[in-house]
């Protein structure tokens, strides 16, 4: 007959520890992995808006990105932007410019594209629909959250490039057209992958998908 | 008076963060917002550390002290001030920066224009006797660069006595200096007969703070006009 021992509280008590130090362990693994544990997703659908009509989901890997269009401000550029929505265009295209806590860029869709990057020329990509003028005349507060139309070295050098800034950038008043503000889901970008030595991101992350809330 | 201290503690931390986003607009590293809440919307910088630009690194500037700073930047707004934002959109100059000792391959100089980039370096130290006018001279560069069509070096030239001729750049000579003569026969300073260029931006920059002259020489009146009417070419309600 086999004698049954006991454990001793000690023994419990380095049983619990290993226990609670594996679960951990491998707890982490996934925890971790999961960058977006912590972001907030937003359902558009839940929250009502003034005006529909002018409100963009971006939905990236963590979630949804509620943007509020301003036609009043550039009307020619939101047309552009909507444009390309509507044809589904910014689908799968890279952020490929990434500045950690300050900015991402996307956009690029000749050369941004998922399956089809190039690496040496990202970010000179042209949507095919030519230049559009700028439009900086009108007062606006670059705060965080706000979105532009990237340009070239010149003015009236807007295409389908765009940028969201993760922090005010005050300077870029007069710099860049405003086309909106994210209204809800900034914490999804700050997400997004981004190198400490380059702006420019090797093996980027995606737009999953860009649509108005409202067609 | 805490309260203070916390504003001031707040911008400085907000203008350290805007260092890096100066530099991917102009490309010129080591520059914080001095002031940019102005009636005409320029940009005005200044060097936080030295710094160094060019492909040869031959252009440095260095950082000034704080007082020399606000004393200047009185100086350079006022005069700046009277341009409007909708000249200064036209000639494309929207940034200027502040700093000091400013130099080109070991040259001193009192400015450094660059319209492309839409900016002006001034060294706020240069020259205290003609401080003011330099500014003026400085950005009748930009106007000059952002208008070349305007201002047309031979029908300029053609305006001096035939036997004349300028040099072939303004540092390959020693005609640099900046008193206004008093007897001009066609130049109103040395640095005038330096360049077509330097002379017309010299015609300018007398004219924004006041030509004091008894009487106008010939060829400094068809100058005057010159400048004159180009000027309202580029903007109809510019006043000198």
């Amino acid at each position: 007959m086999i004698e049954k021992i006991k454990a001793s509280k000690s023994e419990k008590a380095i049983l619990i520890f290993i226990v609670t130090l594996a679960v951990f362990f491998f707890g982490s693994f996934f925890l971790i992995k999961d960058k977006c544990l912590f972001v907030k997703n937003y359902d558009p659908l839940k929250i009502t808006f003034d005006n529909p009509k002018n409100i963009a989901i971006l939905n990236v890997a963590c979630g949804n990105v509620i943007i509020e269009l301003y036609p009043n401000i550039s009307p020619n550029a939101v047309k552009r932007f909507k444009q390309l929505i509507n044809t589904k265009s910014y689908d799968d295209v890279a952020f490929h410019r990434v500045i950690k806590d300050t900015l991402v860029q996307a956009g690029d869709l000749e050369f941004g594209k998922k399956g089809n990057l190039d690496y040496g020329k990202i970010g000179t990509g042209k949507s095919g629909l030519g230049t559009i003028n700028s439009e900086v005349d009108t007062p606006f507060n670059f705060d965080k959250g706000s979105i532009g139309l990237a340009r070239g070295q010149k003015y009236n050098t807007e295409d389908s490039q765009f940028f969201i800034i993760l922090r005010d950038e005050p300077l870029y008043e007069t710099e860049y057209t405003p086309i909106g503000k994210v209204i809800y889901g900034l914490e999804a970008l700050k997400k997004i992958k981004y190198l400490d030595k380059s702006q420019y991101v090797l093996r980027p992350d995606f737009i999953n998908s860009l649509r108005m809330l409202v067609n | 008076m805490s309260l203070i201290r916390l504003i001031i503690l707040s911008l400085f931390i907000f203008t350290q963060t805007q260092a890096d986003t100066i530099y991917n607009l102009i490309k010129i590293p080591n520059l914080e917002i001095y002031d940019i809440k102005t009636s005409n919307k320029l940009r005005y910088l200044f060097a936080k550390q030295p710094f160094t630009l060019g492909i040869e690194k031959n252009i440095n500037c260095y950082n000034s002290e704080k007082k020399i700073l606000d004393q200047k930047y009185k100086i350079i707004k006022k005069n700046l001030d009277r341009y409007n934002q909708e000249f200064l959109k036209k000639i494309n100059l929207k940034y200027i920066v502040m700093c000091e000792d400013l130099s080109i391959s070991k040259i001193n100089t009192a400015g450094i224009p660059d319209h492309v980039m839409k900016t002006l370096i001034l060294d706020i130290k240069f020259n205290k006797d003609y401080f003011e006018r330099v500014i003026h001279h400085e950005v009748f560069h930009i106007i000059n660069d952002s208008f070349k069509q305007l201002f047309d070096e031979d029908v300029w030239s053609k305006f001096n006595v035939e036997e004349f001729e300028y040099a072939e750049c303004s540092t390959c000579t020693d005609k640099l200096g900046l008193d206004t003569y008093k007897n001009t026969n066609g130049f109103l300073t040395e640095y005038s007969r330096s360049t077509a260029s330097e002379d017309m931006a010299e015609v300018f920059s007398h004219l924004m703070i006041g030509l004091n002259l008894d009487r106008l020489d010939p060829i400094l009146e068809k100058k005057i006009k010159f400048i004159k009417t180009n000027l309202l070419k580029i903007d109809e309600n510019f006043i000198l």
